[in-house]
């Protein structure tokens, strides 16, 4: 109270990668000169894609320190657990930042299969690979110098609100850096906050609320196709036309963007508002969609989907119902 | 949401459930779970004082919330429900464990059914944390009633209705009323003239002052729900009318079964090879003659022409044999000194004087031989003689297993009773369900018999599946009286377990329009949303789950009430493992 009579400080903001890509902070970077607002209104104190601070710098911070972190990546080994748990320690509020670290994202598709079988593949049999002794990575190795170190890549990937209390959720992959800069001003300008556990930068509707396609009640198909399948008309409804479009069952907020360029949507935005499992969603209104009561045709047409766990759970799968393939 | 008080009732059912559950054990594991304020277990929790108990305990430990875990929903859901609103607590802050057909009653091993009711009842508990109370509506009732099909069993629901001062508008397809009975001769099993009767309920019909009758009309298309339903039909000269109307008694009937389908008896090539619906237009003609014009010297009858059969159909037409038995004494009145072959596939004489009517005409010196309908079927075959006999029929008698002759001048086939064509059409009109065998599907085969999962349709007569007249016409008397009952109440409370589309989320894909089964979901072009008439709705779920924005909420069974059930039987069963 104090503080904020005298002058109102700046903004203390930190931004880490989990299991990423590094989309995530470059999509940063992408607010473009607008970049110049957020250093006035904030100081960088952590952001390893761009500046040199050590985890210990962290460590020393007392606890609440930083104001905002973006947290973007899922949690995949130790390493990104543990900075998980001390930047939730160290600040006010932690935003799950894309769709790794809402929903668990692209690695997480690796719950479809085990630690030991990703192994086996990276370290063994990939055709660039060369392992006779096939060693594995270790989590301690010791050599003259001393022990040393590596984080245990776990089994399951979690996303962040499975590993730490999230304040909020900037769903995308990446989130679409208007958005983005929309939260950072509220923040910034110290606008009333949504509660606890909200979704931000993004709406309540789902992305056919904002598709300008033309959509019918004739959603009726005899099979599916890629995109690559068919000569899209450009008007009509993804799903009319046999292409699986995770637009019904995913949050509105990036601006159709895949749509506008002719593609359909892939559900990185995560599921609506009101809908729990996206993936499980649409495979229900899939379902309904096939135009045949035969059981043989109905087989016959699923099995025009390609890779149906990757489309329906691309984004969503250690967030999802089914969390993981037991195998 | 206030904090759950939950009431946990465990029934015995006598010894139904409580020989193979343990049901002290989950009494006592279940009232450590959170909320539990109460658990208890009771030999009859259905009868008088385990409601009782429940209004009691509502009261003194302010529980606002019950599970009873008992026998199947089907049964004491209603019971239950009840006795929430008598204590003053909305009736679906309930929840029902099936611990007896899911549990008691199929397994064998008491410790293992112990612990499935634990996780049963464990389910349930977590699932009713999240009931919400929810209003009762109610619609009011036109007085009039749609009859659609005028066969015996519509006339007699037409009669019925009217008698009580209600108005009704009977819709034949045909150009007259009657339907299959206007073929009969005589009727079984006492050997009436069916045309007197048939006449009484003709001229009955036909000068009611409340009875509307229209010939040569279909009815395409019924709009609305229970009490308030309109429909427009083309009258016989082409006039549109529109009629509103509260019921509709469909009573559509079946058709005889096409005998020329049955390749082995040559029927439509062979010209004394009869079906009995032709058999009985000759009776009622007065003479039995053969295409040559002579009184035929040996007559067989084959039973279960297209029924019984796998390949036709599988079901019992119910009414051939004893028609088939009818046809044996008329035959051997007619014709005295002629032989009377009966092959049977199974005599299946049941029902009210109908065992007594098989007695007294195998005394008449009718040959009865019994053959296999599934692997052998009798063959018919035209007698190289050309002299009469001038047919044979070489079949293998099943219970001595020799293969024998018959000869024959006239054969008359015992055709069982099949689905009209247009059965979907009606289905569809009216907005309810045909089983495989293409017979409209009753909402409960023994507690509701009449009526449909569409509130205030009903089925009569043999469109709900063969039978004799006494049963079509009982039928036709018991939906009367449902009709009937719901006019005298003016109102009816209708399906409050509906679903409702969130119109901010809806994104307007309809989707569900093409999974409602009740065409209960219509779209807003205006508002770009899909829109559930509650009145049609019944909370099928279909809609719920098939919609990809999350914005149809099935009520009673919404995402985070059925996901916490399968949690809390998940949990449970993970702790006592």
């Amino acid at each position: 109270m104090k503080e904020e009579t005298v002058q109102k400080p700046k903004l203390k903001l930190a931004v880490y990668w989990g299991a990423a890509c590094g989309g995530c902070c470059v999509s940063v970077l992408d607010v473009h000169e607008k970049l110049l607002d957020v250093i006035a209104a904030a100081d960088l104190v952590f952001w390893p894609i761009a500046l040199d601070t050590k985890y210990k710098d962290v460590e020393a911070m007392p606890d609440k320190y930083i104001d905002v972190t973006l947290y973007n990546g899922a949690v995949r080994n130790s390493e990104n657990e543990h900075i998980a748990k001390l930047l939730r320690k160290k600040s006010k509020v932690l935003v799950a930042y894309g769709s790794c670290a809402h929903l668990g994202g692209i690695p997480g598709l690796a719950n479809f299969t085990t630690k030991e079988a990703i192994f086996k593949r990276v370290y063994e049999t990939s055709e660039s690979t060369v392992n006779p002794d096939k060693i594995l990575p270790q989590t301690h190795f010791e050599v003259d110098e001393g022990i040393l170190e590596l984080p245990e890549f776990y089994n399951d990937v979690r996303s962040l609100n499975q590993v730490v209390d999230v304040d909020y959720y900037l769903p995308g992959c990446p989130p679409q850096s208007e958005r983005l800069l929309e939260v950072f001003m509220l923040i910034a300008t110290g606008a009333t906050l949504p509660p606890p556990g909200s979704v931000v930068g993004a709406s309540e509707k789902t992305q056919c609320d904002e598709c300008k396609r033309v959509k019918t009640e004739n959603k009726k198909v005899k099979r599916f196709y890629r995109p690559i399948d068919i000569k899209d008309d450009g008007v009509t409804c993804f799903l009319e036309q046999g292409v699986i479009c995770m637009g019904p069952a995913t949050r509105a907020g990036c601006g159709v963007r895949c749509i506008e360029g002719n593609a359909p949507c892939r559900g990185c935005y995560g599921p609506a508002e009101a809908v729990i499992d996206p993936g499980a969603k649409m495979l229900s209104a899939i379902a309904t969609m096939i135009d045949s009561n035969d059981e043989k045709e109905i087989e016959k047409a699923v099995e025009t989907i390609d890779d149906p766990a990757g489309t329906f759970y691309r984004f969503s799968l250690p967030a999802s119902i089914l969390r993981r393939a037991l195998v | 949401m206030e904090e759950p008080r939950i009431g946990v009732y465990i029934c015995w059912c006598g010894t139904n459930i409580a020989k193979m559950v343990d049901v002290e054990q989950v009494t006592e594991q279940v009232s450590k779970l959170p909320h539990v304020v109460v658990s208890k277990n009771y030999k009859y929790m259905c009868s008088d004082p385990g409601q009782e108990l429940i209004a009691c305990d509502i009261q003194e430990h302010k529980l606002n919330r019950i599970v009873v875990a008992a026998c199947s929903p089907r049964i004491h859901e209603l019971t239950f429900r009840r006795a929430l609103e008598k204590a003053g607590l909305n009736a679906y802050l309930f929840e029902m464990a099936n611990i007896r057909e899911q549990d008691s009653w199929v397994h064998d091993n008491r410790e293992e059914a112990t612990r499935k009711a634990i996780e049963l009842v464990a389910a349930s508990i977590s699932r009713v944390k999240y009931h919400e109370p929810l209003d009762k509506r109610s619609v009011t009732i036109n007085p009039a009633t749609l009859v659609i099909g005028g066969g015996v069993a519509g006339m007699s629901a037409a009669l019925e209705v009217a008698n009580a001062g209600r108005e009704v508008y009977l819709v034949e397809k045909s150009d007259r009323l009657g339907g299959l009975v206007n073929h009969l001769d005589l009727t079984y099993p006492y050997l009436y003239d069916a045309g007197s009767m048939l006449e009484t309920l003709l001229r009955r019909t036909l000068n009611h002052p409340h009875i509307k009758v229209f010939c040569d009309t279909t009815v395409e298309k019924v709009d609305g729900f229970i009490g308030n339903f309109t429909t427009t039909i083309l009258t016989e000269n082409q006039q549109p009318v529109t009629l509103t109307f509260g019921n509709i008694i469909v009573s559509t009937g079946l058709k005889p079964f096409d005998a020329s389908r049955v390749g082995e008896y040559g029927y439509g090539r062979l010209p004394d090879v009869l079906t009995s619906v032709e058999f009985e237009d000759m009776l009622r003609s007065g003479q039995i003659l053969t295409r040559s014009g002579k009184p035929p010297q040996n007559i067989a009858i084959i039973h279960c022409v297209g029924s019984r059969n796998t390949e036709f159909h599988e079901y019992c037409s119910r009414t051939c044999c004893q028609v088939a038995l009818k046809f044996a004494n008329q035959i051997r009145t007619l014709l005295p000194d002629s032989n009377i072959f009966d092959l049977y596939a199974d005599m299946r004489a049941f029902g009210k004087g109908c065992e007594e009517l098989y007695t007294e005409t195998s005394r008449k010196n009718i040959t009865f031989m019994m053959f296999d309908q599934q692997k052998e079927m009798p063959q018919i075959i035209r007698s190289i003689d050309p002299a009469d006999p001038h047919m044979l029929i070489f079949f293998r008698e099943k219970i001595s297993g020799l293969g024998l002759e018959v000869p024959a001048d006239l054969i008359i086939l015992m055709v069982g009773m099949e689905a009209h064509e247009d059965v979907k059409d009606v289905a569809h009109a009216v907005g309810i369900s045909v089983c495989g065998n293409q017979f409209f599907i009753e909402k409960h085969p023994k507690l509701d018999p009449v009526a449909t999962t569409t509130a205030g349709v009903y089925i009569v007569g043999n469109c709900q599946g063969p039978k004799g007249i006494p049963d079509a016409i009982s039928q036709a008397k018991a939906a009367a009286a449902r009709v009937l009952a719901t006019i005298n109440q003016g109102s009816v409370f209708v399906e409050v377990t509906t679903a409702q589309v969130n119109e901010a989320i809806c994104c307007g894909c309809q989707t569900c329009i093409l999974v409602c089964p009740y065409s209960a979901i219509h779209f807003d072009q205006n508002k770009r949303v899909s829109v559930v008439n509650e009145v049609l709705c019944k909370g099928c779920g279909t809609c719920g789950s098939t919609c990809p924005t999350g914005a149809i909420r099935s009520k009673h069974f919404t995402d985070q009430q059925i996901l916490s059930q399968i949690a809390g039987l998940m949990e449970m069963t993970l702790k006592i493992n």
